[in-house]
């Protein structure tokens, strides 16, 4: 794995903006644009990939064990107004719905890949994922190596086609409200209107269900829903409170994500592991690849341990004081005091950086989609910090051809 | 022009502030959504600056298609305007809370505009916002909301400000709103004189409350 330097990176970030969605691409005072490109082995694609199915598979079958035991799933603490709708999901069928999760990986120092979580419930960086790999390329033409990349929407938007009826309307959920998720619904939304489907922009509350089947109220487009794809989490839909947001929890309407995703986007999954073998459930991988998570009241006596939010996105509220800003770690640790269920104590891993061209250190943060249980491409984040969070800039993936299948491939 | 090469003459390469250009109405000016409004395209005179200070930043935060054209004038002065709207727009066909179509062909004539003017590398920046997007109140369920709040993370940190200079804020609108003093309230604690005016009178300092969430 190495960091390659984009040649013309002025041109290659306005190209990246209005040919690959990248609509956010300043953070404070951060370009959130690498300069580089993440460039993986095709050993390491594969590796990753075979982690990835073996992820997924051991969280799919977990979810829906859950989903027959909720009295189970109590100490994952789910927020009491999702959790007294859970009963509504035992009719879940996966094979109706498109389940998509991203799971994070890191390399460490001893030469190992750990996972810090998987984003099961609204993974986001479609068109980074999809698009700017093939920019990148493009920009990387003139380059000696010959470089490959996995087109995540591709994969994406055809197993969303293989569930619902061809010419079919798609309501693609989001917070209206920030252009950040609009440019991630957009891409995707795009990419189905390409493939002949009718895309819907709305919020939550723009969905109504009927006997069970989702229904568009937005304004010149009430009817029938024939898929949601979402990517409002299910935690803030709690508390945006759509009068009839329960039901997306039994809606037969093909879904992705289905509700069902809340099992394993709490990071307090790992706590109920015991639990799951006990019944049989593997969470062999699992287990390999996630450091030690244990609940904040057990740490007494441990060393080496940070705290995370249960509810966590993009590293907010992660206890790694080397990584803090001026006056934060001192006010997660007062929150993890007031508020010790909302948090986990999570064993530390020693990241690896890379070393860029032009001498930086960058940590990484490999995100590895799948779709159906199929993996389904990359999405990558760099940092100076060992924290990757929103000071990250996205960074495409990636896989440099063998030169042997080159040559395979010429003869 | 295409919307990449109108956003291309409001950022143009290496210069200071530019990267914070919010590219989202540019996008826009590629769609097929079409304005039919009459676009009175005169630049507007300035009341509350005389000339160019390179230790102030101006943030305009009055309707869309003014703020563009006070940016321009503005321009005129010397200072470099930086757009920074991010509402985005409905489908084809369904209302929405916020307006931000006319945004997109005044962004054009803003382009063309800027090609005539010559700033300095060191040009103090003009944000330019739009007050129209607080507008949240929707008459019925079935409305788009576009209305959008202006965050921490959509301009330069203080300590950006005062590394490039910049010690006093102007915040030139009707009324100083919500999310813009949350916004400002840690640029005064870092000790960024911030004033206000509306545009008519002299720029005043003003002191900021610290806003709770619950307000918000």
């Amino acid at each position: 794995m190495k960091l390659v330097s984009i040649p013309n990176y002025e041109e290659y970030r306005v190209d990246a903006i209005f040919d690959c969605y990248k609509w956010d691409p300043q953070f404070l005072d951060h370009n959130t644009l690498a300069k580089y490109a993440l460039v993986i082995t095709e050993k390491e694609s594969k590796e990753l990939a075979e982690l990835t199915e073996m992820l997924d598979s051991e969280t799919r079958c977990a979810e829906e064990f859950l989903n027959r035991h909720l009295d189970l799933a109590k100490r994952l603490e789910i927020p009491k107004k999702i959790s007294c709708e859970l009963k509504r999901m035992k009719e879940y069928d996966p094979k109706r719905h498109i389940r998509l999760m991203r799971y994070d990986f890191h390399p460490t120092v001893d030469e190992k890949w750990v996972i810090s979580e998987v984003n099961s419930d609204v993974p986001g960086g479609f068109a980074e994922a999809s698009l700017l790999p093939k920019l990148a390329i493009r920009y990387l033409s003139k380059s000696r190596k010959s470089y490959d990349s996995i087109d995540f929407g591709d994969i994406l938007a055809k197993t969303i086609a293989k569930k619902i009826k061809r010419n079919g309307t798609i309501m693609f959920v989001h917070c209206t409200s920030y252009s950040d998720d609009r440019q991630v619904m957009q891409y995707i939304g795009d990419k189905m209107e390409s493939l002949g489907f009718h895309s819907l922009y709305g919020a939550a509350d723009h969905v109504r269900f009927e006997n069970r089947e989702a229904m568009s109220i937005l304004d010149g487009n009430q009817g029938k829903i024939d898929c949601i794809v979402r990517f409002t989490p299910l935690e803030w839909l709690k508390e945006i409170k759509p009068k009839t947001w329960a039901g997306y929890f039994d809606t037969t309407t093909p879904s992705c994500n289905h509700p069902i995703a809340i099992f394993a986007q709490t990071k307090r999954f790992p706590l109920i592991w015991d639990l799951l073998e006990q019944h049989g459930i593997s969470l062999e991988t699992w287990r390999k690849l996630l450091p030690d998570t244990i609940e904040v009241k057990n740490l007494k006596g441990k060393d080496g341990y940070i705290y995370k939010p249960a509810w966590g996105r993009v590293g907010e509220k992660i206890s790694i004081p080397e990584a803090c800003s001026e006056g934060e770690y001192q006010t997660i640790l007062k929150d993890v005091r007031r508020h010790p269920k909302r948090y986990l104590a999570q064993k530390k891993f020693l990241s690896k950086p890379l070393k860029s061209p032009d001498g930086k250190l960058f940590h990484v943060c490999l995100g590895s989609y799948s779709v159906d249980g199929n993996h389904a491409g990359f999405y990558a984040r760099i940092s100076e910090k060992n924290r990757i969070d929103s000071d990250a800039a996205d960074i495409p993936v990636l896989i440099e051809r063998n030169k042997k299948d080159d040559r395979k491939r010429s003869l | 022009m295409t919307g990449k090469e109108v956003y291309k003459k409001w950022t143009p390469t290496g210069k200071r502030w530019v990267d914070w250009v919010r590219p989202v109405p540019f996008i826009g000016i590629d769609s097929p959504y079409q304005v039919h409004e009459f676009i009175d395209d005169s630049i507007p005179k300035i009341f509350y600056v005389n000339n160019l200070s390179k230790d102030t930043a101006i943030i305009i935060d009055i309707e869309g298609v003014d703020s563009i054209k006070e940016g321009i004038a503005l321009a005129h002065l010397g200072y470099r305007p930086i757009p920074i709207f991010n509402g985005t727009n409905p489908s084809i066909g369904v209302s929405s809370t916020t307006n931000n179509a006319m945004i997109e062909p005044l962004l054009v004539w803003g382009a063309l505009e800027l090609e005539k003017i010559v700033l300095e590398e060191d040009a103090p920046p003009v944000f330019l916002l739009d007050r129209n997007r607080l507008n949240r109140y929707k008459i019925d369920p079935s409305i788009f909301d576009n209305s959008w709040d202006i965050y921490p993370q959509d301009i330069p940190s203080p300590d950006y400000f005062l590394q490039n200079g910049i010690t006093k804020i102007v915040v030139r609108g009707n009324q100083l709103s919500r999310d813009l003093k949350k916004v400002l309230y840690p640029y005064q604690k870092k000790n960024i004189k911030i004033l206000f005016t509306n545009g008519y009178e002299e720029a005043r300092e003003i002191k900021i409350k610290k806003i709770k969430e619950k307000e918000l």
